[in-house]
């Protein structure tokens, strides 16, 4: 007897969540019912570096409502301080403008705030730096890059290549100061039930929320529940838990038993929630006259706050993209009064994919080549990196995809000769990677509750990806039943542990402990499961990492308009390819690609986190300012991918989605501006003053 | 006359909202209390707080409004701006209400279905401002494009169709077969083909011109509709399959009927406590009297201005007094030699109204802010305010509109070209409300609206340029030009103006008037543009009225 099971693994199933989502039932952190919460409302630093020499609370401790300020006098005591951002209230110190100094808490938001605009601060002020610059003489090495690597690599000779190459590209780029932006604002509701921290958390991973504050508060992590059934999104931002978690948690210290809930303002998020670094990166290619290159020297400078090291990896993706004998990368930070930077979307390779990509651009029309041509002239036949063989690289077949789809064949390659209506239009195309990672520490359980029906329990996070139907279809497709008979359990650390959901690595990372718990449940309990059988499984390293290079990759092609009077600028076509190894479900991975091209154009056109440096101050911090892109900004826009499975990737086959689609989309859109305009910007985002000639 | 003769009742009805069919009072709200943080606190939590500045829409709510025929028109606005006294004696609908307990109403089945929500922060939002597109009585026609059909194109289509089969790598797979070919689950065959969703639909596309996306769906529908909501998960392409997707409203559906009853009637109100109060007057003369006593007192109209006050200023007003219901602030009325404009009409119902017959106008309305904005910020609140930066400003400068001011003194007219006085400062008294904008007709024949913005949609003017102009015999005749973000106020380009007026209608007189158009106003830097940019688009809107037109 052969089966066809409905909505497994590959199938494209609806959103489980869809349907609480749209009627507007699903709940997120704010929204959980407790008894009796208190608000908080917290106070913030005013100045960039300095001490607070008094904090006069009186007033605020007398306005109706109030039931507790909190400042640095009096905030419980942390038993870990190691981390100076979770470190908060610890301390005069003041490390940024907008840092956490404080917190009223009070019956309502309202008498909250209103509370807090009657503490009186005064402060001695420190002279401070928040201004990223490539000639700072202060300028450092860090001990390592993010996700451990190397912060400088170096093979072969590449100033000496780039030294004889025929054609030499020069330039520097640079990318903006960004904000994640999820439209769910972070938010903790928390409340201490004996020993016993009950967290409800805007995060995307309760585990790790519980691991890294356990410690802060000086307590065993079992002793910290956290709780996520529905977040919204996050995008690296909730990847860790930022100040305000331990604000809140201190702030119930002081409440008495009771719940306190807190949602950071959009505002508030531009300083206590994590961004993007700027970077400023010179990239140097050395090419004979056919596009070979000999030399690819990829050197970046970008900032983290004095008070802890971020050190984006963003020179990463350059170690392995394309073939050269000669390369070299470097990582230099400047330690700046600003909040601390933490993950964004493709950490790394998003903006480390910009340099190059339209540096590679840049070549093509050196060599008087075609940009696709000269990508597929540097494929390696390795990883240049590693040595190690790729599981699966298809990124010229993604490029020869797109060239076909896009109409790829009929461009001119000459810049600024196509007007049309008043407008300049142009075509670009850049190269798309990530890496594909396991996490391990994931295990999963399985209890066939009753007959055919089994419950899936895994602490995973669905923060928007679509978690919620893809682990589901795993699940089904690992115990051969269709999904309607799964009760999948997630988003609480009751569940067994998960890591993060980032990196890209949820759905295979977490997919991996399910099938292994299904293995588990089999093995012990065969076909014919007694009602009450349960199972866990661990997943291990996925040990073809050893051997083989894993990679997901992808082209990106763009067709723009700007106009020739005003420098407006538009993008009218975007067309992503990818290879992403198996993709567990259609309909929820395009809308991932596409979300993350479209977060590519707005890094492209608008997203752009403005400091003044006289004040260390994010003037634009709110959607009024700071904008991403609206429905109207989003044209023609397609993703596809190639229909594969990486065999190399695991019992799942695939290799993560989550990333891939925003690398590169935002050269592709430089690039078009350029063919379009014949204007070469290397600096995000493309406003309109920079195409006015 | 003043207001507190005139007691005004606060009985049961009155202070209530009617929400998802329930009534809710608001007798007990105060008057700072934005309907966004009202509904969360009473549990309704659909509408979510993704910024509390009108820009994001994820406290979209659809409101009954009146319609303009007599009928009620559903109507998404921001909640998180609107004070919940304002919309005592109003009906609304959260997502949570558009759903029965058992069938999701069309616009969240077309969500769901379709992948138009992934992390849902943004969906209930979205779902009510779809759902009043939706319900728009003037859009027609279903998901193809042909009456009565009922068909779109699937997602499974969209989908299947993304999915590139590279050639040699298409590879049998399942994770039921184990590393040594043992099934996990005993009977399952390798997949080696991707079997659709349950759910069969039927396959029909709709045609897109490459570059030329449709803004209208074949189902008549709007997307300018989903314009101030903001989504950063979906890439919006599955909203909009959504959106094209839906069919003809069914004639049994409630909310479709509602639509042929009038719209909620206005009642005068009083709210709050004295230092805290909020009051609807019972008509014009009240609300003066209220103003000329209580001179501090805030004038409430759409709330799109007051509303980002309340929530990011923390602005708190002893009196908040709503005028955006008065009928004398309601009024359309158009002459031989006239169009005069209730100030309390929003953006969207102007634009109805005026129905393209000011094509300045047309061509600002769709840059003004988002539908969500527009559905409530007045044309008096927009001057009201005397932002250098609002959008009609210029545009009614170069109409050479005037402005009708009543106070318990008296009504008095002025010519808007000498209202504004500096930097939200006008020639307007204390106790005087704007009660209409009056445009003389016919408006120059040639017109042209200029917005240029960091963003093409849903954002504020860098600078806004409006043009009208008329040539004869080969002449410039006459020419206003307005202009807005080029000084502390919305000015006139008088010596562009000057320049231009009787020199001939060719590139040469543009180009040359484009060099002293360059240099009208103070123009400033910051981070929206710099000063030699707004100068530069200044310059380079003289030059493109000339090309267009000319054309
Ligand atoms: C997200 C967002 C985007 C926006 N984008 C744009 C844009 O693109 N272009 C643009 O021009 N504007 C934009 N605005 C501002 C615009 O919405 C307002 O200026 C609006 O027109 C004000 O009208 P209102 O009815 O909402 O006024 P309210 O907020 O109700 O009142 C505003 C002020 O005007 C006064 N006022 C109101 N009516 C009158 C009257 N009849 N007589 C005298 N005084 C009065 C009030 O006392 C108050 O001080 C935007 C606002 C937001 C929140
Ligand atoms: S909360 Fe963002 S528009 Fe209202
Ligand atoms: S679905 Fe997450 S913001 Fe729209």
């Amino acid at each position: 007897m052969t089966v066809q099971h409905t909505g497994t693994a590959g199938q494209d199933l609806e959103r489980i969540d869809g349907v609480a989502k749209v009627r507007g039932l699903a709940p997120y952190a704010y929204e959980h019912q407790v008894d009796n919460p208190l608000y908080l409302h917290p106070l913030q630093a005013t100045i960039s570096r300095g001490r607070i020499e008094t904090i006069d609370t009186t007033q605020a401790q007398a306005a109706p409502g109030v039931v507790a300020v909190m400042t640095h006098l009096d905030a419980p005591r942390l038993a870990g301080t190691d981390d100076a951002e979770l470190a908060i209230l610890q301390s005069p110190a003041v490390g940024f403008r907008g840092q956490f100094i404080g917190a009223v808490l009070a019956e309502t938001p309202e008498a909250a705030r209103a509370a807090a605009a009657l503490v009186r601060v005064e402060y001695t002020e420190e002279p401070h730096e928040a201004e990223l610059r490539a000639d700072r003489d202060d300028l450092y090495a860090p001990e390592q890059v993010n996700a451990g690597f190397p912060t400088d690599t170096r093979d072969g000779d590449p100033e000496s290549a780039i030294a004889a190459a025929q054609v030499v590209v020069d330039q520097t780029y640079t990318t903006p100061f960004e904000h994640n932006n999820p439209m769910e604002p972070h938010t903790t509701v928390a409340q201490w039930v004996g020993d016993e921290l009950v967290l409800h958390d805007s995060t995307q991973g309760v585990h790790p929320v519980r691991q890294t504050l356990a410690p802060v508060f000086g307590i065993a992590p079992e002793k910290i529940r956290v709780i996520a059934p529905n977040v919204g999104g996050g995008f690296g931002s909730k990847g860790v838990p930022h100040a305000h978690v331990v604000l809140t948690a201190m702030a119930a210290q002081r409440s008495n038993g009771r719940p306190v809930k807190y949602a950071l303002t959009r505002q508030q998020m531009f300083f206590l929630a994590g961004y993007r670094t700027p970077t400023i990166q010179h990239v140097r290619l050395g090419a004979d006259a056919s596009g070979q290159l000999s030399g690819i020297i990829h050197d970046v400078i970008e900032q983290t706050s004095r008070i802890k090291e971020f050190a984006e990896q963003t020179a990463v993706p350059a170690r392995m993209m394309y073939a050269a004998e000669n390369r070299a990368t470097s990582h230099r930070v400047a330690k700046l009064d600003v909040p601390v930077p933490s993950w964004m979307r493709a950490p790394g390779e998003c903006p480390g994919m910009f340099g190059p990509e339209v540096a590679m651009d840049e070549l093509a029309e050196a060599c008087g080549i075609d940009p696709i041509e000269l990508r597929v002239l540097n494929e390696p036949d390795i990883d240049p990196e590693s040595g190690k063989p790729f599981a699966s690289r298809h990124l010229v077949e993604c490029l020869r995809e797109g060239a076909r789809r896009f109409g790829w064949a009929d461009r001119d390659p000459q810049p600024r000769s196509r007007l049309v209506d008043g407008w300049y239009t142009g075509t670009g195309v850049a190269s798309s990677t990530y890496p594909a990672r396991r996490q391990t520490g994931n295990t999963a359980r399985i209890r066939h509750d009753r007959a055919g029906r089994y419950s899936v329990q895994i602490g995973a996070v669905d923060i928007g990806t679509g978690a919620w139907t893809a682990l589901t279809q795993i699940a089904a497709e690992a115990l051969g039943c269709n999904a309607a008979d799964i009760d999948l359990q997630i988003g609480d650390t009751d569940f067994p542990v998960a890591t993060v959901a980032g990196g890209s690595t949820g759905t295979t990372s977490w997919g991996a402990a399910i099938i292994a718990a299904a293995q588990a449940f089999r093995d012990r309990h065969g076909d014919q499961p007694a009602v009450g059988a349960h199972a866990e499984g661990e997943a291990g390293e996925n040990p073809a990492a050893q051997e083989y290079a894993l990679h997901s990759f992808g082209a990106q092609f763009a067709e723009v308009q700007v106009h020739a009077d005003t420098g407006e600028i538009r993008v009218s076509r975007m067309l992503g390819v990818f290879s992403a190894g198996r993709i567990i479900n259609p309909r929820t991975a395009r809308s991932q690609f596409l979300g993350g091209m479209t977060m590519g154009l707005g890094m492209a056109l608008h997203e752009n986190s403005v400091m003044d440096p006289r004040f260390g101050m994010i003037v634009n911090h709110d959607f009024a300012e700071y904008h991403i892109p609206t429905n109207a900004d989003v044209r023609d826009m397609e993703a596809v991918w190639l229909d594969e499975v990486d065999e190399h990737a695991g019992k799942l086959g695939a290799r993560g989605i989550g990333e891939i689609g925003i690398v590169g989309a935002a050269a592709a859109i430089a690039n078009a501006a350029y063919h379009a305009t014949g204007i070469r910007v290397r600096d995000l985002p493309l406003t309109a003053d920079r195409f006015l000639a | 006359m003043t207001g507190s003769m005139h007691p005004t009742a606060t009985d049961a009805a009155t202070t209530a909202v009617t929400v998802n069919g329930s009534e809710m009072s608001v007798a007990e709200v105060a008057p700072h209390t934005t309907t966004l943080q009202w509904l969360r606190g009473s549990g309704i939590t659909g509408p979510k707080e993704g910024c509390a500045e009108g820009e994001c829409g994820a406290c979209a709510v659809m409101v009954a409004r009146p319609g303009g025929d007599g009928g009620t028109r559903w109507t998404s606005i921001n909640s998180c701006l609107v004070p919940a006294a304002a919309l005592a004696g109003q009906e609304i609908y959260t997502a949570e209400g558009l759903a029965s307990s058992e069938a999701l109403h069309p616009v969240q089945q077309e969500m769901a279905m379709r992948g138009g929500s992934q992390c849902g922060f943004c969906t209930p939002g979205f779902v009510c401002s779809m759902a009043a597109e939706y319900y728009r009585k003037d859009r027609s026609g279903c998901a193809c494009g042909e009456a009565g059909c009922g068909t779109a194109p699937t997602t499974s289509d969209i989908v299947s169709a993304a999915r590139v089969v590279p050639s040699g790598n298409e590879l049998p797979w399942s994770l039921a077969v184990d590393d040594d070919a043992r099934p996990l689950a005993p009977g399952l065959p390798p997949r080696t083909a991707v079997d659709p969703p349950a759910r069969t639909e039927p396959a029909t596309r709709y045609e897109s011109t490459p570059g030329h996306e449709p803004e209208t769906g074949p189902n008549g529908f709007d997307l300018h509709a989903l314009s101030g909501n903001l989504c950063r998960c979906t890439g919006y392409r599955p909203i909009r399959d959504a959106a094209f997707a839906l069919g003809d409203v069914d004639p049994r559906d409630p909310l479709a009927q509602r639509r042929d009853r009038p719209a909620p009637a206005s009642r005068p109100l009083r709210l709050g406590s004295p230092g805290s109060a909020f009051v609807r007057p019972a008509d014009l003369d009240e609300a003066l009297g209220l103003l000329a006593e209580t001179p501090d007192a805030v004038l409430l109209a759409g709330s799109t201005d007051w509303g980002v006050e309340l929530t990011i200023k923390h602005r708190r007003a002893p009196l908040t007094i709503a005028i955006d219901q008065l009928d004398e602030l309601r009024r359309f009325h158009v002459s031989d030699d006239h169009v005069e404009i209730g100030a309390g009409l929003t953006i969207t119902e102007v634009e109805r109204h005026l129905d393209g017959s000011v094509p300045l106008l047309a061509e600002l309305f769709p840059l003004f802010a988002s539908q969500l904005i527009r559905n409530a910020a007045t044309i008096g609140g927009n001057l009201g305010t005397g932002s250098p930066i609002g959008d009609t400003a210029p545009a009614l400068l170069a109409l050479d509109a005037g402005l009708v001011l009543a106070s318990s003194r008296g009504e008095r007219t002025i010519a808007l070209a000498d209202y504004f006085t500096g930097y939200r400062k006008s020639v307007r008294t204390a106790d005087e409300i704007i009660k209409s904008v009056v445009i003389p007709m016919p408006v120059l024949p040639l017109g042209r609206f200029y917005k240029v913005a960091k963003r093409k949609f849903d954002d504020i003017s860098s600078v806004a340029v409006a043009i009208a102009a008329r040539v004869t015999d080969g002449e410039v005749a006459e020419i206003r030009v307005g202009v807005g973000g080029a000084a502390a106020t919305t000015i006139r380009a008088r010596e562009t103006e000057a320049f231009l007026r009787g020199k001939p209608w060719t590139a040469e007189t543009f180009e040359a008037a484009a060099e002293i158009m360059r240099v009208e106003g103070t123009p400033m830097s910051d981070h929206r543009a710099s000063a030699r940019y707004r100068s530069a688009t200044l310059a380079q809107s003289i030059r493109r009225f000339h090309e267009e037109v000319a054309s």
